[in-house]
């Protein structure tokens, strides 16, 4: 069970539609390993309907009506027939579609001999999406972040100087928190993680890779 | 009797909801035989506060606006045999196809070159407690009976978030106050609406 949480008015935006698609992607795997955060939305669900419900409405003509009456034939979309595809094994179903294959069949670019990282394509302009993943007892040198960065943990788990984390445990750090996070010794740890600027290594020995740490948004 | 354009109070009358039953009853009865008639009826008393949220914040043209409606409206008709009485009332249902669509449409808009749908970031499986449509209930009465005691300032701030679809960062250089005050905010009215749960 899932320790580490998004807090509530993070929540709240997730659950009003108005998080960045990455950001909100990484929410959304984050409910599928946590049921206390997937009641918090629900609940969080029911004031949006309140509020919706308590909207002074705005007349709509009959013609629109008419117009709407008139497509009622058309062939619905054929995802709303099935459902989502189903997930196969333990990872949300969004990411496995955003993966398409398992980790192994991912391309992992290699940022030091414990650390390699996977790109992945949500569309989102702002924000880098990417996976992690640690080599177990690795570790990631010491770094800063210009902005924000969330981070999901999927396999493993990894530990820094403010605790230890596991399977579905979420991380939300805004910019200028340093951190060096080590991958538990037990396993290797597969981190999803999201970004809206580029990581800054403060430790002399990686400091020279900075100027090649673009963020990958997209 | 149906009611057309009624007021906001209309919506919930008591402790039952009764109100909300009409409305998941008629949803019920529109996927069991697609009668035109009761999706009529749906559409009248829908179509106009789908328009509203459209419009809210004025995030979209009035031509967004009709097309928003028309969108959510037939995706209601195709999908109503998926409304599960058991799970959520019909207007909280509708909600959620209508800030679906809404943040697909807003996507769109701003040429967003993305696989992902919203329907898409629904968790892959949702509670089946028994008792999550009771509870739902029980919670959405709460939330209707505490909200006319909310200070002003902390329901301005969740009318922005979840109707006019403003971030918490954007209602704070809108209202020109810090972002912590508007975060601080959203907590509290979520604690005063006793929606807040133990995690």
């Amino acid at each position: 069970m899932a320790k580490f949480h998004p807090s509530v008015d993070l929540l709240t935006e997730y659950v009003a539609g108005i998080l960045p698609l990455a950001q909100s992607a990484c929410i959304s795997a984050h409910l599928n390993y946590c049921p206390q955060c997937q009641q918090q939305s629900a609940r969080l669900q029911d004031l949006g309907a309140v509020l919706f419900d308590s909207l002074t409405p705005v007349p709509v003509g009959d013609a629109l009506l008419n117009t709407v009456l008139a497509r009622l034939d058309e062939e619905p979309p054929l995802s709303y027939r099935r459902a989502q595809d189903p997930a196969v094994g333990r990872l949300p179903a969004l990411l496995q579609r955003l993966m398409k294959g398992d980790f192994s069949e991912l391309s992992w670019n290699k940022i030091t001999s414990s650390l390699g990282i996977s790109y992945l394509k949500t569309g989102d302009p702002g924000y880098e999406f990417a996976l992690y993943h640690i080599k177990a007892g690795g570790k990631i040198p010491e770094h800063t972040h210009r902005g924000s960065e969330m981070t999901l943990v999927l396999q493993g788990g990894f530990s820094d100087a403010a605790g230890s984390y596991h399977e579905g445990d979420f991380l939300f750090r805004e910019a200028s928190d340093t951190h060096a996070p080590t991958a538990l010794q037990s396993e290797d740890c597969i981190c999803l993680a999201v970004l809206d600027a580029p990581l800054r290594f403060t430790g002399w020995k990686y400091r020279w890779m900075n100027p090649f740490l673009q963020l990958r948004a997209g | 009797m149906e009611k057309r354009n009624g007021s906001a109070s209309d919506g919930w009358e008591g402790p039952t909801g009764r109100r909300t039953d009409e409305w998941s009853e008629c949803l019920t009865q529109i996927a069991a035989t697609g009668d035109r008639a009761a999706f009529t009826r749906f559409f009248r008393h829908f179509a106009p506060l789908i328009k509203s949220f459209a419009l809210s914040g004025s995030s979209l043209s009035a031509a967004h606006a009709d097309e928003l409606v028309q969108e959510v409206m037939l995706k209601a008709w195709q999908k109503a045999s998926a409304f599960n009485p058991e799970k959520a009332a019909a207007s909280t249902w509708v909600y959620t196809i209508a800030r679906n669509c809404r943040t697909d449409m807003f996507r769109r808009l701003q040429k967003f070159d993305t696989p992902l749908a919203a329907d898409d970031f629904m968790p892959d499986q949702e509670p089946s407690e028994p008792f999550a449509m009771l509870q739902s209930r029980r919670s959405r009465d709460t939330i209707h009976a505490l909200m006319g005691t909310l200070p002003p300032d902390q329901a301005q701030i969740l009318a922005k978030v979840y109707m006019e679809g403003k971030s918490h960062a954007e209602a704070a250089a809108e209202l020109d106050l810090p972002l912590g005050t508007v975060k601080s905010r959203v907590r509290l009215a979520i604690q005063k609406l006793q929606i807040q749960i133990d995690r």
